[in-house]
């Protein structure tokens, strides 16, 4: 292969074809990219992305800044200007149809650069995950921040056709249209009908009108509608994309490179543990190494003898997790529940289950044990004991809750200040630093993680002494592992 | 006749009862309607046999091999599960689930923390109307708002009730649709630790919670003189720890602890305290705008299992099967006359198969109109299926 020859096509691009291919800012990615690229340029802008990518997700995760607010577009905005990633801060700022030489290589980048990542990213479920989420974000803040004749021109461009309800149909429906619609202003704009299931984040939230399995949008609302197209796209892309990974490692230089691009995000699943712990200590491990989540469910177990299925699964993950093995845990369940149903039901309805958590039923899967972004987006219902307690208890339940376990009380308003404010990992940090009676503030993303870090402190293993500058560094370290996931969705 | 009932001859009744009671052919037009375009065969069943053993992936192609399948098992629990891109006995684990009926649960053991007639797997004719009002706002959504028409509705054999939603777009509706439908619906929301589960914010009420208040309030009184929510010290208790407003709280306390316990009563009172606190206090308005609402909505709003409508391959106890612990026939019935439905007047399957029993008339008939609303949804759905085969036919000869 000789790379001199491609390098030359990429430096004198027909512009004429460019303007056919890329004739707008926002693109759908509907068709891959087909031209020779160098190697060096392959990594250029793989790592351009990346960088782009990042800057979001630290931006909603680290900087707590709420996805498509005007800080949050600023900060990425800056952070990319920093970066000298001038072509992506202009796409990022505001979507048009220029034709400049400029614009016209900034798409194509943009273009090139969203399908390598496909390749990195489409190796399994989690780094799919991440992608999916990072790159609706980017689609979805382009898309709100398109001008109005480009809006238009995107339309064309892409075969959309949607036409708008008759005046008439408005008017006898418009009251509903008031009710169910989350904008001001309603009589001056034009609807729209699409299918409910091509608008499901509006339909969950109850913020659109439904009738007769239609929703009734505005043009406002058509973001939903694209992002959903977008993303159902971009999932069966991956999956397309992971079909035929084989084929594209036979070139090892390309291997180092996909693989090493998203190394810095798998954080540890702690699916599989050397350690092992005796069910024997448990009661007394609970009150300092385990996370309030599992305090709590272990604490009703031990008073109810008796948890509902989620509850068994947040907890049971966790136990297989820190290195109960598979008897022992068995015993354990039997042990709580047998106190309250014969022996012969808890082996029929619930052996199962813990046996099913450790890969030894059904689909025989090694699950992970639930992280904190997981457990803090479970569904919750009557009778359940699971889920994030900062998330899934009044504030005054929790309140108590921490009273009762003897935290000092200013600790206990800390916790309860943050947790009002929807900072659940936070709250949780401040949890760990309580029990421990520390400062470390630890960024927890995992109820595991929050084990291991109590158990090395216990061992001493962590110096304890902290002065200003130490802090500083572990908290660095510590956000750095954090698991960057599609935690826009509870904010 | 519940008192009869004993769960080891089940096994001497089973046989007779799946031939000559069990609605077979009706059942079998249901499901491959249900499972179009893919043939009846890719359908999981599963039975539960005496003693608990539990049969996973079986399938049937025709009618005859049900009856054979019924005879040879005999199985105590008839689970239906989803539609596979092939015999599901075949791939197991690897194969793809390609449909499944939009399903919904409602069982009365989530009303626990609201119900002060029964408690666990007790219901009585009091709980059973939490399950008229459920069915009725559950309805009214699928019709209204999803379009949905081949809805059919199930009494579970116990405690609670099952809805089967065999429309096309609802069959075929992925993972995601699904969740979104089943939070569209749910308005409940929280475990053990939260005390009020209702949120409405200070918007405009969506239409939708507008529909279900308005069902709602047909029957809140009736239910809160059946239930007396609020008469002992712990309900009150209750319904105080929904009142996120300090001084509302306190002004509440004071004036419902002196009134005599009815809870319609104090209901009232309640409602007058707070209309007064409202007009005082403008600036308060925006946490509690919605409260009267919230706390009804808490009270009798359907609770759904959520989980079983999310799940795509969620196995869901098939109607007619007989319910293991009551003998109870999985019976259908059409949701305006849920109101009607007497619960010891659902057939169990041992005054079914003995005449003499002083209720078998009845229990009779009453099989007799439940295999009728079965066979009025299954025609329905047939029409339908085959009126959307044709519009498919005719676009693909379009193109």
């Amino acid at each position: 292969m000789d790379l001199n020859i491609r390098r030359k096509s990429t430096r004198a691009p027909v512009t004429g074809s460019l303007i056919e291919t890329y004739p707008h800012d926002l693109q759908m990615y509907k068709i891959p990219p087909t031209e020779n690229i160098s190697l060096q340029e392959f990594e250029t802008l793989a790592l351009e992305r990346l960088t782009l990518l990042r800057s979001l997700a630290t931006a909603t995760t680290l900087k707590g800044l709420r996805a498509y607010s005007d800080e949050w577009k600023e900060y990425v905005i800056s952070d990319l200007r920093n970066q000298g990633l001038k072509y992506y801060s202009k796409l990022f700022e505001i979507s048009r149809c220029g034709a400049t030489e400029a614009d016209l290589q900034a798409r194509r980048k943009d273009h090139i650069a969203h399908f390598i990542l496909r390749l990195a990213y489409c190796r399994n479920e989690e780094l799919r995950r991440w992608f999916v989420a990072r790159e609706l974000e980017l689609f979805k803040m382009r898309f709100i921040n398109m001008s109005g004749d480009a809006v238009e021109t995107f339309f064309k461009l892409n075969n959309l056709c949607y036409n708008n309800i008759s005046e008439e149909e408005k008017t006898e429906i418009i009251t509903f249209l008031r009710e169910s619609t989350s904008h001001p202003n309603i009589e001056n704009m034009k609807f729209y009908k699409v299918k409910f299931f091509e608008v499901l984040d509006l339909v969950k939230l109850r913020k659109v009108f439904l009738s007769g399995g239609y929703a009734y949008i505005p043009h406002k609302d058509f973001v939903s509608v694209l992002s959903a197209q977008f993303r159902t796209h971009l999932r069966q892309s991956l999956a397309v994309a992971c079909h035929h990974l084989g084929e594209i490692e036979q070139d090892e230089r390309l291997v180092c490179l996909l693989k090493g691009l998203h190394q810095s995000y798998t954080g540890n699943n702690y699916a599989d543990t050397k350690a092992v712990v005796p069910i024997e200590s448990l009661d007394s491990l609970s009150v300092k190494s385990f996370p309030l989540c599992m305090r709590q469910l272990h604490d009703q177990l031990r008073l109810a003898h008796h948890l509902k299925h989620g509850g068994r699964l947040q907890y049971g993950l966790f136990m297989k997790g820190i290195g109960v093995t598979l008897e022992d845990s068995l015993r354990f369940w039997r042990e709580e529940f047998t106190k309250i149903m014969d022996l012969d039901k808890f082996e029929k309805q619930y052996a199962y289950n813990v046996r099913y958590n450790y890969g030894k039923e059904g689909s025989k899967k090694n699950y992970s044990p639930f992280s904190c972004l997981r457990i803090i987006n479970e569904t919750v219902g009557p009778g359940d004991c699971h889920g994030c307690p900062y998330r899934h208890c009044d504030v005054s339940n929790l309140k108590n809750k921490l009273q009762g376990y003897g935290l000092d009380p200013q600790a206990v308003n800390d916790i309860v200040d943050v947790t009002k404010k929807g900072h659940y990992q936070v709250a949780c940090s401040k949890y760990f630093d309580a029990v421990h009676s520390i400062d470390l503030g630890l960024g927890i993303n995992h109820p595991n993680q929050f084990f291991e870090e109590s158990q090395k402190l216990i061992k001493g293993e962590i110096k304890v002494e902290i002065k200003k500058e130490n802090k500083a560094t572990v908290k660095k370290e510590a956000l750095e592992e954090m698991d960057f996931d599609e935690i826009s969705e509870w904010n | 006749m519940v008192g009869q009932y004993d769960e080891n001859l089940l096994s001497d009744m089973l046989p007779i009862y799946y031939t000559k009671f069990f609605p077979q052919n009706v059942f079998c037009r249901w499901l491959s309607c249900g499972s179009s375009p893919q043939p009846l065969a890719n359908r999981e069943l599963s039975f539960t046999l005496a003693d608990d053993v539990y049969l996973r992936y079986l399938s049937i192609s025709n009618q005859k091999e049900l009856q054979t399948l019924f005879q040879k098992k005999c199985p105590h629990k008839l689970d239906i599960g989803a539609v596979y891109n092939t015999k599901p006995s075949i791939a197991r684990h690897d194969s793809v689930v390609l449909a499944r009926e939009l399903v919904f649960d409602i069982d009365l053991t989530d009303y626990d923390e609201v119900r002060t007639c029964c408690q666990e797997a007790k219901v009585c004719q009091k709980c059973w109307k939490f399950m008229v009002v459920a069915c009725e706002i559950l309805d009214k959504a699928l019709k209204d708002d999803f379009g949905f028409q081949s809805i059919l509705w199930v009494f579970s054999g116990r405690r609670g009730i099952h809805c089967w939603v065999s429309d096309y777009e609802a069959r075929t509706l992925d993972s995601p649709g699904r969740g979104a439908v089943a939070d569209y619906l749910c308005l409940i929301m929280g475990g053990e630790n939260q005390s009020k589960k209702v949120h409405l914010g200070s918007d405009n009420l969506h239409t939708s919670i507008r529909r279900a208040l308005n069902i709602i309030d047909k029957y809140f009184e009736e239910i809160l003189q059946d239930q007396e929510f609020f008469a002992t010290a712990d309900g009150l208790k209750g319904l105080l720890k929904l009142i996120p407003d300090e001084a509302l709280r306190t002004q509440v306390e004071k004036k419902l602890e002196k009134l005599p316990e009815s809870s319609l009563e104090r209901w009232k009172h309640f409602v007058n305290v707070y209309e007064g606190y409202c007009r005082e206090n403008g600036f308060a308005m925006r946490k509690i705008k919605y409260l009267v609402e919230e706390i009804k909505i808490q009270y009798c709003y359907p609770r759904l299992d959520v989980n079983v409508t999310k799940g795509f391959n969620h196995l869901l106890k098939s109607p007619f099967s007989i319910h293991p612990k009551t003998g109870k026939v999985s019976i259908v019935f059409k949701p305006n006359n849920a109101r009607r439905m007497k619960l010891d007047e659902v057939p169990t399957i041992h005054s079914l198969l003995d005449d003499s029993a002083a209720d078998s008339a009845q229990h009779q008939n009453n099989m007799k109109t439940s295999v009728k609303n079965f066979q009025e949804v299954v025609f329905s759905l047939e029409k339908s299926e085959a009126m959307r085969r044709k519009t498919d036919a005719n676009i693909s000869i379009d193109f």
